[in-house]
């Protein structure tokens, strides 16, 4: 009874929310629908995933939209990444392919190019950055469960969420616009635009189990970095080895200027330059690096991140009650993940080497191969090599990176040598695991034969 | 009435399994129960379960199958009485059934490395003879008939039964090891076990210590025997209590093995004779002092020829080096790059693990934090450079638990003050409480990573955590 009682009061609400926000409101919905819709790109790449100790390809399904009459496409690199072929319906539904200028794992931005003459595709365009607020109507259009063409909507809830990093998911450089409009898988990539049909925001992510906590990136990042992917294909990153956290990690004086320093990569521009965990980062070439607050924190880390890469910088660090200025000069910073390549005569997959994996596996060096997983049965499994193992040596000879550990692997195979010996450090113990090439084929070999042994006795 | 009736019962269950073994006369299985039975009691005891990953402790009531095994009262009972995050307290022992029941208070002694097995000491029981089972030191043959006694549940106010089992197969390395047939109810988990000629010759359980290889056992399910040669030291000289114990158990040499099998001899040309081949050695180690480098192989210990081929053998090894004393120089005979090469190590003794690791509660703070022993900094994976001790528990609603601070987390520094023992982290926190500070800035190490967590405490609030 009470129940239905709450229910019919929300029915009311509803109702009268429809008649404040007038028929004007629907002319701005529909007018804004009715410009963007024919930018929308329905994505359906078949993708490279590397599971199990085997690489394969999916098919996965995105959302996109056209920024030039050319055919520029926007998408997420989580949607076109690592593609084999990307195929797009547009909203004349035509099918057009499309080639990837580009992807940037750490926005999860990635650039495509419709393989089409045509010059005079609808597009769209991003609103000028900043000019977004909370409360603001937004629309999300894109292929919710594959369901192409569909708009939800709702509000800007927060413009300046901070999504901190989960494994691979990361998102060091932006913070987000969350929204309660609906996104749900498939809206990946799409467009989140106002009512006059400019795009505030990249639909990327949600929240699993809420309703309606759906966040983008915003038009700001995406232009940066898209501009980036249009002229060079990537986007190239200085990297000095901080992780910097927000001041009040550490005190609540707001007088407390720059940035605290939490860990410091070994292996890095900033351990070589005397950088310590602890030291407070004031200015960057004279450029202030304060973040009080989480939030801060992204622009503080892309400041360091548009710094041209091998350029020497001024760092002025606050250790103590001294002040210090240490030079360094910045690398190029790798990418989120290192290649990753499928090794099927022994059934397994191994990527290069990390900053992230040689920090959790506390090597000494950047030399060796990570193993990424291997196939239950395989050669490599019944040796005993294991996911996370990291390569250091392979008969004896240093495992330079993944190029030589594929040189040394394909001779292996080729000249069938019975043993391999590979030494592996898991966690925090060296080990030695040998590779016995032969035994799978014979096992392989073995079993048709012992079929027949059966077939012989009837 | 009730008794006697069980009695005639049990008579008949035995009777009834000896219908199986048929080389174990009913009349044996009935002498012998009643020989063993009164040596079989019950220990109740209180245990406080700390849930690792948020630190809660909940405390549960709980039971297991006590043996008497000597007149003044020390019980003999199955090692999952004390486990890791698991502490048992409120110990009393229940001797004899029905109107001759009589419970005492008891203390837990400390659990030997070496056998899954706790040992309990009845107090406060001057005068008091006990009924104990004596055990005799046998071997076992393949089928052979096993008389198990054991507890019903409490339902069934403990009544004292008995079962038959057979040796089911007998594993020869590292060291024989007896597996039983079939499967155990829990009543019967540490019951003693007795042969045919009605001596007791070991007690059932699951897995021996961790030492021996205990993960194997677990594994496979199989009910096992520890023999009497297992615990029979203990019986002798009973452990310590666990507050006044100093870890003396074993040698320590410092080094990760695997064995030599046939294939790597092979592959680095050597004849096959099994060896252990050594592959991470702890910096600091009595191996590492000695010179011992990763690719040696170890074929002689203590002038004992070390033969491992498979991974169970290498136990054979890991024992040779405990039993040989800490503190004693021993010869040691390696190949390296295939020549033979004699070294002498001298051992010490066992570095301390998380088990033994020295605690400290903080109620101001409201979190208990432990000293980073070898066995935690290996399973971590932390460089040597990392000093600190670990975060064990946070209570929940304390000013650590506001700050976020978890269990796992690595404190390196406290309020401006480094931290590398217990005891800096006692004189941070006393200073701390003392100086009664605004803010605490914590810097700590997270998984492979450091930085810092800031306490807010309320001072006003008294000091004690909320």
């Amino acid at each position: 009874m009470k129940r239905m009682f709450a229910l019919s009061v929300a029915c009311v609400l509803l109702a009268t929310g429809c008649v404040t926000t007038g028929s004007g409101m629907q002319r701005a919905v529909t007018r804004a629908k009715d410009k963007v819709s024919p930018a929308l790109v329905h994505i359906r790449p078949v993708k490279e995933v590397f599971s199990g100790g085997k690489r394969e390809e999916i098919s996965v399904v995105g959302s996109g939209f056209i920024i030039s009459p050319d055919g520029y496409v926007v998408t997420n690199e989580h949607v076109a990444g690592e593609s084999t072929l990307v195929r797009c319906v547009l909203s004349n539904k035509e099918e057009v392919d499309a080639e990837v200028i580009g992807t940037d794992r750490y926005t999860d931005l990635a650039l495509l190019k419709l393989v089409t003459d045509s010059k005079d595709l609808p597009s769209i365009h991003f609103a000028p950055p900043g000019k977004v607020e909370a409360g603001q109507v937004v629309l999300a259009l894109g292929s919710p469960h594959g369901l192409a063409r569909s708009v939800s909507m709702g509000i800007v809830s927060v413009t300046d969420r901070y999504l901190g990093d989960r494994e691979e998911m990361v998102s060091p450089y932006n913070t987000w616009i969350q929204t309660d409009a609906a996104i749900n898988p498939g809206n990946s990539g799409g467009p989140l635009v106002n009512l006059k049909g400019d795009v505030v925001g990249v639909n990327a992510r949600r929240l699993g189990g809420a309703d309606n906590v759906g966040f983008a990136i915003p038009a700001a990042t995406a232009i940066h970095v898209i501009d980036q992917l249009r002229e060079k294909g990537r986007v190239q990153r200085s990297w000095l080895g901080l992780t910097v956290q927000e001041t009040t990690s550490k005190t609540d004086d707001p007088n407390q200027k720059g940035v605290v320093i939490a860990d410091v990569d070994p292996l890095s521009p900033a351990t070589d330059a005397g950088v310590r965990p602890g030291d407070i980062l004031l200015s960057v070439n004279g450029k202030p690096t304060d973040a009080r607050y989480v939030e801060d924190l992204p622009d503080v880390r892309r400041l360091m991140a548009d710094l041209p890469v091998g350029s020497q910088v001024k760092l002025q660090i606050a250790r103590g009650n001294e002040q210090i200025e240490i030079p360094l000069t910045t690398v190029e910073r790798d990418d989120l993940t290192g290649e990753e390549v499928e090794f099927p005569e022994w059934g397994f997959t191994a990527t290069d080497l990390t900053p992230t994996i040689i920090r959790r596996a506390q090597l000494a060096s950047n030399q060796g191969v990570y193993i990424s997983g291997t196939q239950v049965g395989s050669v490599a499994a019944n040796s005993g090599l294991v996911e996370s193992d990291v390569v250091l040596m392979f008969d004896g000879a240093v495992v330079e990176n993944l190029k030589a550990f594929r040189e040394m692997y394909a001779q292996r195979v080729e000249s069938k040598q019975r043993l391999i010996l590979l030494q592996v450090k898991r966690g925090a113990l060296t080990r030695f695991v040998l590779v016995k090439q032969e035994e799978s084929t014979e096992a392989q070999t073995e079993l048709p034969q012992q079929d027949g042994g059966v077939q012989d006795e009837e | 009435m009730r008794s006697k009736s069980l009695a005639v019962f049990l008579a008949w269950c035995v009777a009834g399994a000896c219908a199986d073994a048929q080389d174990l006369p009913a009349s044996l299985a009935k002498s012998a129960f009643d020989k063993v039975s009164p040596a079989v009691c019950v220990v109740n005891y209180s245990s406080e379960v700390t849930n690792p990953s948020n630190g809660r402790k909940s405390r549960r009531n709980t039971r297991a199958l006590g043996l008497l095994v000597s007149p003044a009262g020390l019980v003999m009972a199955h090692g999952h009485m004390q486990v890791e995050d698991s502490e048992p307290f409120s110990i009393k022992v229940s001797v004899g059934e029905g109107d001759a029941e009589k419970e005492y208070d008891a203390k837990l002694l400390k659990k030997p490395e070496d056998v899954n097995i706790c040992f309990v000491q009845i107090e406060n029981a001057p005068g008091v003879t006990f009924p104990f089972l004596k055990f005799a030191q046998q071997d076992l043959a393949l089928g052979e008939p096993l008389l198990i006694l054991g507890l019903l549940g409490d339902t069934l106010d403990f009544n004292r039964s008995v079962i038959v089992r057979r040796v089911g197969s007998i594993l020869e390395k590292p060291r024989t090891t007896y597996c039983l047939d079939e499967r155990l109810l829990f009543g019967y988990v540490g019951g003693p076990a007795v042969n045919a000629r009605g001596e007791a010759v070991g007690v059932v359980g699951f897995d021996l210590s961790s030492s021996e290889g205990g993960d194997l056992y677990v594994r496979s399910g199989h009910p096992l025997v520890y023999q009497t040669e297992l615990f029979a030291k203990y019986i002798e000289t009973p452990p310590t209590t666990t507050e006044t114990a100093t870890d003396t158990d074993g040698a320590f040499l410092g080094v990760f093995t695997q064995p030599l099998t046939d294939d790597l001899a092979e592959y680095w040309g050597l004849p096959q004779d099994g060896g252990v081949v050594v592959g991470t050695i702890i910096p600091g180690s009595p191996a590492d002092v000695a010179g011992l480098k990763m690719g040696d192989i170890v074929t002689r210990f203590n002038d004992v020829p070390v033969k491992a081929k498979l991974d169970r053998e290498v136990l054979a090894f890991t024992k040779l080096v405990r039993e040989a004393g800490a503190g004693a120089t021993v010869p040691l005979r390696v190949l390296r790059e295939g020549e033979s090469l004699d070294l002498n190590v001298t051992l010490t003794e066992r570095p301390k693990s998380a088990r033994d690791a020295g605690e400290f509660e903080d109620t101001v703070f409201g979190l208990t934090v432990r000293e980073l022993t070898t066995d935690v900094r290996i399973l971590l994976n932390l460089p040597a450079d990392v000093q600190g001790v670990i975060v064990r528990s946070v209570k929940s609603g304390s000013w650590a638990d506001l700050a976020e601070l978890g269990p796992g987390v690595i404190i390196l520094n406290f309020g401006g003050q480094p931290i590398a023992s217990l005891d800096d982290f006692k004189a941070a926190a006393e200073k701390t409480a003392q100086e009664k500070p605004g803010e605490v800035a914590v810097f700590c190490r997270v998984g492979a990573r450091s930085g810092f967590f800031r306490i807010q405490p309320r001072w006003e609030n008294g000091t004690a955590a909320p």
